[in-house]
């Protein structure tokens, strides 16, 4: 629409020139096609556009004639532009073809399928059909633009593309597909079996209550040390499993194990006396 | 001590003219052939004094300013208004042209029906001229002028590199077909009704249609034709093609398309000459930054499996204030992860409220290897915008893996027992009592 509004003033501007001007006397067009029997024929209005395009098929062909006149007298004229024009609306595509006129106006142009101008846009099985408007231009007359029918032409080969073509759009996201994750066995099946593991504790417990034995040193002055030590020694064990590093284990072992030795040494000593006689 | 004065003046005049400049630089050297008068094309070449511009003029055979000298450009910009010059100085080359643009600098090519040099370095710009002596004329819209001189709209410009609402343009002088290299684009199509012909009488007719049928490629004709394109380099420089020299000139500039309406053609001109002289539709990359999520850190290394953000900073050249501003209006930016080929590739998108700046966070794939955050974005009219930043991908260390699982349950209960068990026979053999021991004694004292 703007379109419009811009070119108005060029329409102004034509208004103004005075010349003779350009019709069309008689323009049909035939579709010949190997499958029917006989060749359609219908006469092209340049006034109101048909209701539906024309068809060809892969195998058809469409035969146009007309004769170009002036106006007023109704003298053939041969212009100097005499173009057919397809366009595609929605690409954009155009194809000019230029037709022969002879120098009494009269115009015959054949758009055979099988063999089809270079001229002819590229279309798509999407595309809607081509507009078809016929150009006259003359350096003597005006200038005058036709609208003729729409046209429906089967799909050609897609236009061959440049191969950075597609860089310089949009191109398609990949997504890397990670390894599955570690599976692991479910859970309450990995605590049932560490539930196994502790069976052994209540036979030992069990056996234990039998024997019933006693504890009487536990907190004598020469055994406690050593005990706790050795306790000490296991947490700290279980401390390096959870969080430490292996030089803080030998740092912090180093004096665990000095003082360890030392009680042991009294409890073992202890023990030893206790058994040779002093009890 | 001359060149230095002039140094001083002109930066001094620089200083004072700080309009509208490119981004490249502001020197520009216009080779004018001795048939075309400078004061033709005052509104043009006034047009960009007042830019902040410094034109500086020679003819085609002249051997000095030379546009280039020893591999090293001496302009920035160069407009070659030399449509029918056959012959031309030592320095003025094809070859020294394409060196030209290879090094940022940009270049204005006129052509016109004759064959010149430069319309023989034409087709290495994918551009196919008609042949030589067929310019394009236009029957439509009926007007007073002849049909060589053809107003043509400005309403179907597919790339927005000059405005599509400015009045239609006075245009004399050829068309030509693009070919199908993406680094080229239309700038301004041929109306659909035109066509190149060398005839001017209604009976050259026949030489027309023969002309289509002779030549393998058609008729160069209709709106598929451009009258004037651009070509962006892949190194930065610009090249815009121009069919006819009249679009510059002053006649054109001042004559009407219709009463009281005058034709587009100085602003049209002063925006082509600001697009081929990278003023407008400039990008670059300030700054890219990546790291790991909740990281400030850049690492030297990531390891797989990763959650890594991409930040990247992006300027526009905006020539009004004469800097770089962060712009934020790509919507179509994309990175790519790649080891040889793209394991992840996704969008872009700038991050709103920070402008110019563009972020996104990613997973490293599970392969190790040295990877490249790719930043390539081309689109036609705009800068190429090409980063690449390597990144070594290892596999986790040793104690990088999750440390405690479900499945060893068993097993850690089984060590922890043995060690209780251990120090619980450890205590009881210690504190205990050997009743036998008593039960002995007491039988061997009785």
């Amino acid at each position: 629409m703007t379109w419009l509004l811009k070119s108005l003033p060029l329409l102004v501007l034509a208004a103004a020139v005075q010349a003779s001007v350009l019709t069309l006397q008689s323009p049909r067009y035939t579709i010949t096609s190997p499958t029917a029997t006989h060749p359609r024929s219908e006469p092209v209005s340049l006034v109101e556009k048909p209701a539906t395009p024309v068809v060809l098929g892969p195998a058809d062909t469409l035969k146009l004639s007309f004769q170009v006149v002036e106006k007023d007298d109704g003298k053939g004229v041969q212009p100097h532009q005499t173009f057919l024009r397809f366009y595609d609306e929605s690409t954009g595509e155009e194809g000019i073809q230029p037709i022969r006129v002879t120098s009494g106006g009269k115009a015959k142009f054949e758009l055979n399928m099988a063999r089809p101008p270079a001229s002819l846009p590229p279309t798509s099985p999407t595309s809607p059909p081509l507009k078809v408007s016929l150009l006259l231009g003359s350096f003597a007359h005006s200038p005058a633009k036709f609208d003729l029918f729409e046209l429906s032409i089967p799909a050609s080969q897609p236009v061959a593309q440049h191969p950075d073509e597609a860089s310089f759009h949009l191109l398609p996201e990949i997504q890397h597909t990670f390894r599955p994750e570690q599976k692991l066995p479910p859970r309450p099946v990995s605590a049932f079996f560490a539930a196994l593991v502790l069976t052994p504790w209540v036979v030992l417990i069990g056996l234990c209550a039998t024997i019933q034995p006693t504890v009487p040193h536990l907190f004598s002055p020469r055994i406690l040390p050593f005990t706790t030590l050795l306790g000490a020694f296991e947490a700290l064990l279980l401390w390096y499993w959870v969080d430490l590093k292996i030089g803080q284990v030998l740092m912090y072992g180093g004096v665990l194990a000095v003082l360890t030795a030392t009680a042991g040494k009294q409890a073992l000593g202890t023990t030893g006396a206790w058994r040779t006689g002093s009890k | 001590m001359v060149s230095i004065c002039s140094l001083l003046v002109s930066l001094l005049s620089l200083a004072l003219l700080s309009l509208a400049k490119s981004s490249t630089g502001d020197s520009v050297l216009v080779v004018l052939e001795p048939t075309l008068d400078q004061a033709n094309f005052s509104v043009f070449f006034d047009g960009l004094k007042k830019k902040g511009y410094e034109l500086t003029f020679r003819a085609p055979k002249d051997v000095s300013p030379a546009i280039i000298q020893d591999d090293i450009p001496s302009f920035s910009h160069v407009i070659l208004f030399a449509p029918e010059t056959k012959a031309y100085a030592g320095d003025i080359t094809p070859q020294s042209l394409v060196t030209l643009l290879s090094k940022n600098t940009n270049v204005l090519f006129v052509l016109s029906s004759k064959q010149t040099p430069v319309s023989s370095l034409a087709p290495e710009f994918s551009l196919i001229l008609p042949p030589p002596g067929t310019p394009l004329i236009s029957h439509f819209p009926e007007r007073d002028t002849p049909p060589s001189v053809i107003p043509i709209p400005t309403t179907t410009n597919t790339i927005p590199v000059t405005s599509s609402n400015l009045s239609p343009i006075w245009y004399s002088g050829v068309s030509f077909a693009l070919g199908n290299n993406p680094l080229l684009f239309p700038i301004l199509r041929a109306p659909p009704e035109s066509f190149a012909a060398d005839s001017t009488e209604d009976t050259g007719a026949d030489a027309v249609v023969d002309a289509a049928e002779k030549s393998g490629e058609g008729l160069w004709a209709g709106s598929s034709m451009s009258v004037v394109a651009g070509f962006q380099t892949r190194e930065g420089g610009r090249a815009a093609w121009v069919g006819g020299v009249e679009v510059f000139g002053d006649e054109f500039a001042n004559k009407e398309v219709a009463a009281g309406v005058k034709s587009g053609n100085a602003q049209f001109a002063q925006e082509l000459a600001s697009w081929a002289f990278q003023e407008s539709f400039a990008l670059r990359v300030d700054s890219i930054d990546h790291h790991r999520v909740n990281d400030t850190t850049v690492r030297e290394h990531y390891t797989t499996n990763d959650q890594v953000v991409y930040t990247t900073h992006i300027s526009k050249f905006n020539a009004e204030t004469n800097a770089w501003e962060p712009f934020s209006g790509i919507t179509d930016l994309q990175l790519e992860f790649t080891m040889l080929d793209p394991h992840v590739r996704t969008a872009l998108p700038p991050v709103p409220g920070s402008p110019g700046e563009y972020s996104v966070t990613f997973r490293v794939p599970d392969r190790h290897g040295v990877f490249k955050f790719v930043v390539d974005y081309k689109r036609k009219g705009w800068t190429h915008i090409h980063s690449s930043t390597t990144v070594p991908v290892v596999p986790p260390r040793h104690d990088e893996y999750p440390r405690f699982l479900s499945a060893a349950w068993p097993y850690y209960v089984g060590a922890i027992s043995t060690s209780v068990a251990f120090w619980v026979f450890a205590v009881l053999w210690l504190a205990g009592d050997d009743k036998s021991l008593y039960k002995k004694k007491g039988g061997k004292t009785q």
